[in-house]
């Protein structure tokens, strides 16, 4: 499966906050480097639910999982997965 | 001669704002080239699910709704319809007092809540150390991080986070289900929001932050008491609803509507609120600060759903704040 990291920054890029200059690393804080805040994060799972036809549960949106690029990428391969 | 900024054709964003390009060729910005808009039938499926949520909300405590009430347009608006369309809800709406909203504001909420039958509720913190916090807020630089910035002033930011984190304090607390909030469809995405305990958590943390880097010393007053959200804690679920992402948003419209139901005009001067006398400070501290019109992104949002028309938007953007007012409200922050 390709991998989801690319599909996250197009997605943050598109959504405007994040640009071309942002040296964003896989590790990361996305929410305290104000790169999404509450209402992108939403839009975000929205986003890779649909793409990736997965459910994400509540329970797995934490900042372990959901703060960085990393963390979001494994969490979808993980539910893409089963 | 040289052309300094570019307008976006289609919203109001403008590149002179940080952050905001205006593409040559199709001469958009770029959250209007992104753009695509909600589906009828996607419209059709919320609408469905509000329904199947407030028609029969799970028996849990007092109130069935704790709904956000400014006493504005918007949300009188939404409690008269929301207790209209779903007339069996037990609501409580909570007025929050930043010490600086109008006295008609109190009188439209008040009369709002006799006429929907919900129960009033004033929510007050220490006003001293309130207006410290706004003035810290106004003295902060980048405080909020990123896409918040574009979404609010540092001073509205810092309110609607107290608002927030109260809120869903009470609905824990009273163990109601839903939480309503009249934002508009420029102010949000996200027609429900489901509060898992991390996602609280990490909404907690976040603002805590915030509120450290303004140089707040006594945060825990403005955060969801941390007992009712640690492990272990309560059980049942909270579900945010926005319905004005579901319902046309038509604000026209709607202050017809509250007017005809008894609601006045406070006739702030202000473009952008009709219950707050801070507001227009805090948009033109944040202009001051950043270059960014903390409401352009939100209205410019607006514009390209089709909930406004262009030039109305551009006229909201224009500031106006009398020298007079301004220098009250310094005087009120020790600005
Ligand atoms: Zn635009």
């Amino acid at each position: 499966m390709e991998e989801p990291r690319k599909d996250i920054l197009d997605f943050l890029k598109k959504q405007g906050f994040l640009n071309e200059k942002t040296r964003l690393q896989d590790n990361d804080s996305l929410s305290e480097t104000g790169v999404i805040d509450s209402i992108t994060l939403l839009q975000l799972i929205d986003f890779l639910e649909e793409k990736y036809k997965v459910q994400i549960p509540v329970e797995m949106i934490t900042p372990e999982n959901f703060d960085t690029l990393a963390g979001i990428s494994q969490s979808v391969i993980k539910l893409k997965n089963g | 001669m040289a052309k300094t900024s570019d307008t976006c054709r289609k919203c109001v964003l403008d590149s002179a704002t940080p952050g905001i390009s205006i593409n040559e060729d199709t001469g958009l910005c770029q959250f209007c080239e992104h753009f695509t808009s909600l589906s009828q039938e996607k419209i059709k499926e919320y609408g469905t699910r509000m329904d199947s949520l407030l028609k029969s909300p799970p028996e849990n405590g007092k109130y069935d709704v704790i709904f956000a009430l400014s006493g504005g347009v918007d949300s009188s608006y939404m409690l008269h319809r929301i207790k209209r369309e779903y007339p069996h809800l037990k609501i409580l709406a909570v007025q929050f007092d930043n010490g600086f909203i109008s006295d008609t504001a109190l009188e439209n909420a008040q009369k709002f809540c006799a006429l929907t039958k919900s129960t009033y509720m004033r929510l007050s913190l220490d006003q001293e150390a309130l207006q410290v916090t706004f003035s810290k807020a106004a003295n902060s630089f980048n405080a909020y991080p990123g896409a918040a910035k574009y979404r609010a002033s540092d001073i509205c930011n810092t309110c609607i986070s107290i608002i927030k984190q109260k809120i869903i304090e009470l609905a824990i607390q009273t163990k109601a289900p839903f939480i309503i909030f009249a934002f508009s469809p420029g102010q949000t995405d996200a027609p429900f929001v489901t509060l898992s305990k991390p996602i609280l958590v990490w909404m907690r943390k976040l603002f805590d932050q915030n509120l450290k880097a303004m140089g707040v010393t006594d945060r825990e007053p403005y955060l969801i008491d941390a007992h009712l959200i640690q492990p272990g804690s309560y059980e049942h679920e909270v579900v945010i609803i926005h319905p004005f992402l579901i319902w046309n948003y038509d604000k026209t419209q709607f202050k017809k509507e509250c007017i005809q139901q008894g609601w006045i005009d406070p006739n702030l001067k202000d473009q952008n609120s009709s219950n707050c006398l801070l507001n227009a400070f805090a948009i033109k501290n944040h202009l001051d600060k950043y270059h960014i019109h903390s409401y352009a992104y939100d209205l410019a949002s607006l514009v390209r759903q089709g909930y406004m028309k262009r030039e109305d938007a551009l006229k909201k953007l224009t500031i106006q704040i009398s020298d007079a007012s301004n220098e009250e409200i310094k005087r009120k922050l020790k600005l």
